[in-house]
């Protein structure tokens, strides 16, 4: 089969054509300067092809089974919602604010009154899009280029709904803010989440994706754009667990300001196949940027990563840990680059991948990447994969353990070393929770 | 107690006169995808995935029996799915193949 050939079934205009995105324009209140956005984005997408299969970020990819053509955006926003889509991180969390959403539209919505009475702001971005409109204008795919790629463009012209977070000037927002995004079986999600927190705000947000049932299928097209501003402190959690039928590609961004602390930490464990392009940028002096992240994947799931941590400034710090640990024939890509432009001196850059393969037939690839381009920096960077140690599994049993209780200990001791930069108790519970629910019974 | 192995269920893919001597072709099966080759007038198929980087072999072109991957030239044997070049090490999936009443079938094996 040739490229076009791969190209012609994923470019569908059947669902996603004009009529799809001018039927949107009518039904949507938007304020004028969001439709000209999506006009544009909407002109980039008809005029930029779908990813090159040789392009070094998408050449470990593989699209051929996606047809756009069975999926459908939710244009009319007629809601059923999906029963049984589980809810992970709220166990036994208080929370200030929530926010629900069913294939891509908020359904509903709260917010502490005290918070809202200090100026926070929580709720569906299609709705703060009117009620805020200046300050969702401002931030809104200010990080994210529609030119990224077509499913940026997709994304940025027809972007359904979502979640917008806004944390005024020197507020603290205790408690934290809990954001469900529930897809039903064959649905699209194209939400987009919007998180900007003003000088010497702070806040934690957790954030996690689920379907009905773990064979569910979709199509999950999104965008994250976490905005700080100077001495700002954000904790952002995402749980991604999409049903093993899902096709899940999402832009991630983050902007961090002087002086100011990121922790993110990313669990993905769901959709069939994954391409993730995040990014972080450390744009002031002081900046600090943690994240975390766990994939967990079993039969022939295909997750990507692409990573990029874009020191700007002088005397930023920023760590990058993921761990996998893959089942089956199931198959993860990491490709992790520092950045350092000319004149961040200083810097201080971290990156590392560890990978345990649970079977002969999975495969990682770990491609971690270094560009320097200033000379007083502190940048390194590592991988490793292997299998379980046999002898590992022998000691654990020569102390009454079972093959599979073993392999369990080892794999939550593989993960630990992120657990333990995890300070939220419950989604160190929660996380450990899901990775023990995945790991396969072994004979 | 372990499970009786069960043998694969046949995948109709295309009739027998669409698969020409030496043309390897490529298929999706239950979200795989494969490459179906006649070699000597036998009729054979492999995972259409290159061991070595997890690439697509369906572009390549054969040597003899071997299809040649089309990134950096390892060469799997579509009879068996061996791997016979470097850069790649491991054998590729080979399936079943049946051709009942002109018709080709394939049983994803692993």
């Amino acid at each position: 089969m040739t490229t076009s050939a791969m190209t012609d079934k994923l470019d569908s205009t059947e669902t996603f054509g004009q009529p799809a995105f001018d039927r949107l324009l009518e039904k949507r209140i938007d304020p004028t300067w969001l439709t000209a956005k999506r006009k544009q984005a909407w002109e980039v997408f008809q005029s930029i092809d779908w990813p090159n299969p040789r392009d070094e970020n998408w050449m470990r990819s593989e699209l051929r089974g996606l047809r756009l053509s069975k999926f459908a955006p939710n244009i009319d926003e007629s809601v059923e919602i999906p029963e049984g889509t589980p809810v992970r991180l709220l166990e036994g969390v208080d929370v200030s604010a929530s926010l629900r959403s069913v294939n891509g539209v908020v359904v509903s919505e709260s917010l502490d009154e005290g918070l809202a009475g200090q100026g926070v702001v929580v709720g569906s971005l299609s709705r703060c899009a009117r009620d805020h409109s200046a300050l969702v204008e401002r931030y809104l795919h200010s990080l994210i280029c529609p030119k990224s790629d077509r499913f940026a463009a997709l994304q940025a012209a027809m972007w359904s709904d979502g979640y917008f977070v806004y944390v005024p000037r020197n507020v603290r927002v205790e408690k934290p803010i809990h954001l469900h995004a529930a897809m039903g079986d064959g649905q699209v999600d194209l939400s987009h989440t919007l998180i900007v927190l003003e000088s010497g705000a702070e806040a934690t947000v957790l954030f996690e994706s689920s379907s009905p049932d773990v064979t569910s299928k979709g199509l999950h097209c999104g965008g994250v754009e976490l905005i700080q501003h100077g001495n700002s402190h954000l904790r952002y959690v995402n749980l991604q667990d999409w049903g093993k039928g899902c096709w899940h590609f999402a832009h991630q961004r983050a902007s961090v300001g002087r002086d100011s602390q990121l922790q993110w930490t990313v669990a993905a464990m769901g959709a069939k196949f994954a391409q993730v392009d995040q990014r972080v940028e450390l744009i002031e002096p002081g900046a600090r940027s943690q994240v975390n992240g766990v994939m967990f994947t079993q039969d022939r799931q295909h997750l990507v990563y692409n990573t990029l941590q874009h020191h700007k400034a002088p005397h930023c710090t920023s760590d990058f840990l993921y761990k996998s640990v893959l089942q089956d024939r199931s198959r993860t890509v990491w490709r992790g680059m520092i950045k350092v432009s000319e004149g961040a001196q200083k810097t201080d850059g971290y990156q590392r991948n560890d990978n345990l393969m649970l079977s002969d037939a999975a495969r990682a690839d770990s491609i971690p990447g270094l560009e320097i381009n200033a000379d007083d920096v502190r940048c390194t960077h590592g991988s490793t994969s292997g299998r379980v140690d046999e002898e590992l599994i022998f000691y654990a049993q020569s102390r009454g353990f079972t093959r599979s209780e073993a392999i369990r200990m080892i794999v939550t001791g593989f993960f630990q070393q992120i657990f333990d930069r995890i300070t939220i108790q419950t989604v160190r519970e929660a996380l450990g929770a899901a990775i023990a629910r995945q790991v396969r019974q072994y004979e | 107690m372990k499970e009786p192995t069960t043998m694969p269920p046949f995948h109709y893919v295309c009739p027998r006169d669409q698969i020409r001597p030496n043309e390897p072709q490529t298929f999706e099966i239950d979200d795989r995808f494969v490459v179906l080759v006649e070699i000597d007038q036998v009729v054979h198929c492999i995972e259409d995935m290159c061991t070595h980087d997890g690439g697509t072999l369906g572009d390549g072109q054969l040597d003899g029996a071997c299809l040649v991957c089309p990134r950096h030239g390892a060469k799997f044997d579509v009879r068996t799915g061996k791997a016979v070049c470097m850069p790649a090490t491991e054998d590729t999936p080979s399936h079943t193949v049946k051709i009942d009443a002109g018709k080709i079938y394939v049983a994803l094996n692993n």
